[in-house]
């Protein structure tokens, strides 16, 4: 595999994927916040 | 009229507009144009565009959904003024255009999982004569209302017991279905060269404007952005619910899945192929059926030495195509749905009338494959104009006051920079005008009588069409905003 395609590779899965898993756990972490703050109002 | 109905959480509203974005074009066009265009030379514009169009795009019509709390007509007509209301009505006219087709294409990709399963697809030699039987005979008008029907049974009950239910399963079963495909593709023999091939560059391409004209096309095309669906669902998106980090969620996951079935076409048909492999994968066939319903069938017999192996995999490609087709279209008919309610009928009523208007108008496109091809070029393009009027509305209502407003509003996680102002004042505009004229100027280079308006593919059926649309919905403006607005 020519050095070009390695490149491409990574950076096209890096960003793609790399940013679907970003943007995933940020989502998981915002909304397990908003949980345990509704859950303290709750309370 | 108070918004009565929610996505009951932040999960069930990304996974039904994952399944707005996800279509057939993620598993069907996607491969095409990319070895059409290069392999990787493609792949590199075709992130950029993720970027430019489809991200701020698809904020945009969270942004609007949730604000107005109405589909393309009332928000376009709220934001920009009323006298733009024409520009929803036009969003809303041509999602629904392609609706009628896209039932079609959703009935044929039933009708294959059908012929796979019983064996009957591995019986044919010939599956060009195969497809062109099934295209001539009564099959695709039973299929495309199957699909319609069985649309129509999800879309009656509202979007928590319909539309949030039914997504719920049919999402995770076509990731899990499209998993099961790319590890067996990518363990094939031989497999290795369709990756290579897949993310090589080639430097002389990259340059060339046509590609990342086609990559700008595809992300148009294939995440949804702009279509006014994503729209539709926003109407039901909590007050507290987020709009940044969803949209991107959504744009992310939408590319990272047509990657996935890219990895899994490129592999499986360089494994597999007899003939050249980009070769089998460029070609369009009838109504660009060419890869998926006739070469693949011929690869799927080659998978293994095991006839029962190879209806499963032949069978659950096509039912995961037939998912994908499913979730999209069920977005096109609650957008459709969604507009009659706002002008003042019960869903009920409104989904008769959707699918009625959705069946009559799908019987030229399911009888005859070249009004499918006419329709689907015309309105294809129509679609970047809709990305236009979403971009316009957005400037006549204040850019900067749209973002620290609305989408930096209640409920948001992350704050969207100036960067969103530049994006959708300039640079979504200058991707419309060149996108358009570059279609309309290539057409005339490939029909000497360009302006025809009955030729299936030229400019003069593009204009006829959006001319005799856009200056009805303009003359109808008023009548069309005040039945949308008329509880405000």
């Amino acid at each position: 595999m020519k050095v070009q395609a390695i490149i491409t590779m990574i950076l096209v899965i890096g960003i793609v994927w790399g940013g679907l898993t970003f943007f995933l756990i940020k989502a998981m972490k915002y909304e397990k916040l908003k949980r345990s703050l509704n859950n303290d109002t709750e309370e | 009229m108070k918004q009565q109905e929610f996505f009951s959480s932040r999960w069930t509203l990304i996974i039904a507009t994952i399944g707005i974005a996800v279509g057939t074009g993620n598993i069907w066009r996607f491969s095409r144009i990319v070895a059409q265009n290069g392999g990787g030379s493609f792949l590199i514009p075709w992130v950029v565009f993720l970027l430019i169009w489809s991200v701020p795009l698809i904020i945009s019509e969270f942004a609007l959904g949730k604000l107005v709390r109405k589909g393309p007509v009332g928000s376009i007509a709220t934001t920009a003024g009323k006298k733009f209301g024409w520009m929803g009505a036009y969003i809303v006219f041509v999602s629904t255009a392609i609706m009628f087709y896209y039932s079609v294409v959703t009935g044929w990709c039933l009708r294959y999982f059908f012929s796979a399963l019983s064996g009957s697809l591995f019986e044919v030699n010939d599956h060009l004569s195969y497809w062109n039987n099934f295209a001539a005979g009564y099959e695709p008008l039973a299929f495309h209302i199957v699909s319609m029907l069985i649309i129509a049974s999800v879309v009656v009950n509202g979007v928590t017991k319909g539309i949030e239910r039914v997504t719920r399963f049919l999402v995770p079963a076509l990731l899990i279905i499209l998993l099961i495909l790319f590890f067996k593709a990518v363990t094939l023999p031989g497999s290795w060269e369709g990756i290579k091939y897949f993310f090589s560059p080639d430097l002389d391409i990259i340059m060339d404007y046509k590609v990342w004209l086609q990559a700008l096309t595809q992300n148009a095309w294939d995440t949804g952005a702009g279509w006014g669906l994503i729209m539709a669902y926003a109407i039901y998106m909590r007050k507290n619910e987020d709009i940044s980090l969803n949209a991107a969620l959504i744009g992310f996951g939408n590319n990272s899945i047509s990657i996935l079935a890219g990895i899994t076409i490129f592999s499986t048909v360089f494994a597999l192929s007899s003939i050249d492999a980009i070769e089998a994968i460029s070609q369009s066939g009838p109504a660009n059926t060419g890869l998926t319903f006739i070469y693949l069938p011929v690869l799927f017999s080659k998978i293994s030495s095991s006839g029962a192996l190879n209806t499963f995999f032949a069978s659950i490609f096509f039912i995961a195509l037939f998912f994908a087709a499913l979730t999209s279209l069920i977005s096109m008919v609650e957008l459709s749905t969604r507009t009659l309610i706002d002008f003042g009928l019960k869903r009920s009523r409104a989904l008769v009338i959707v699918a009625l208007v959705g069946i009559i108008c799908g019987i030229p496109s399911a009888i005859d494959v070249n009004f499918l091809v006419n329709q689907d070029w015309v309105w294809g393009i129509g679609l970047i104009l809709s990305g236009a009027f979403i971009s316009f509305a957005i400037l006549r209502f204040g850019v900067n006051k749209f973002r620290t407003e609305v989408i930096n509003g209640s409920g948001s996680d992350v704050r969207i920079g100036k960067w969103y102002n530049f994006v959708i004042g300039i640079l979504i505009p200058l991707q419309v005008l060149i996108l358009i004229i570059w279609w309309l100027v290539s057409s005339v280079g490939w029909d000497p009588e360009w302006w025809n308006p009955f030729h299936t593919e030229n400019a003069g059926t593009v204009i006829f069409q959006w001319a005799v649309v856009l200056s009805s919905l303009i003359l109808l403006n008023r009548k069309i905003v005040n039945l949308t607005l008329k509880d405000k």
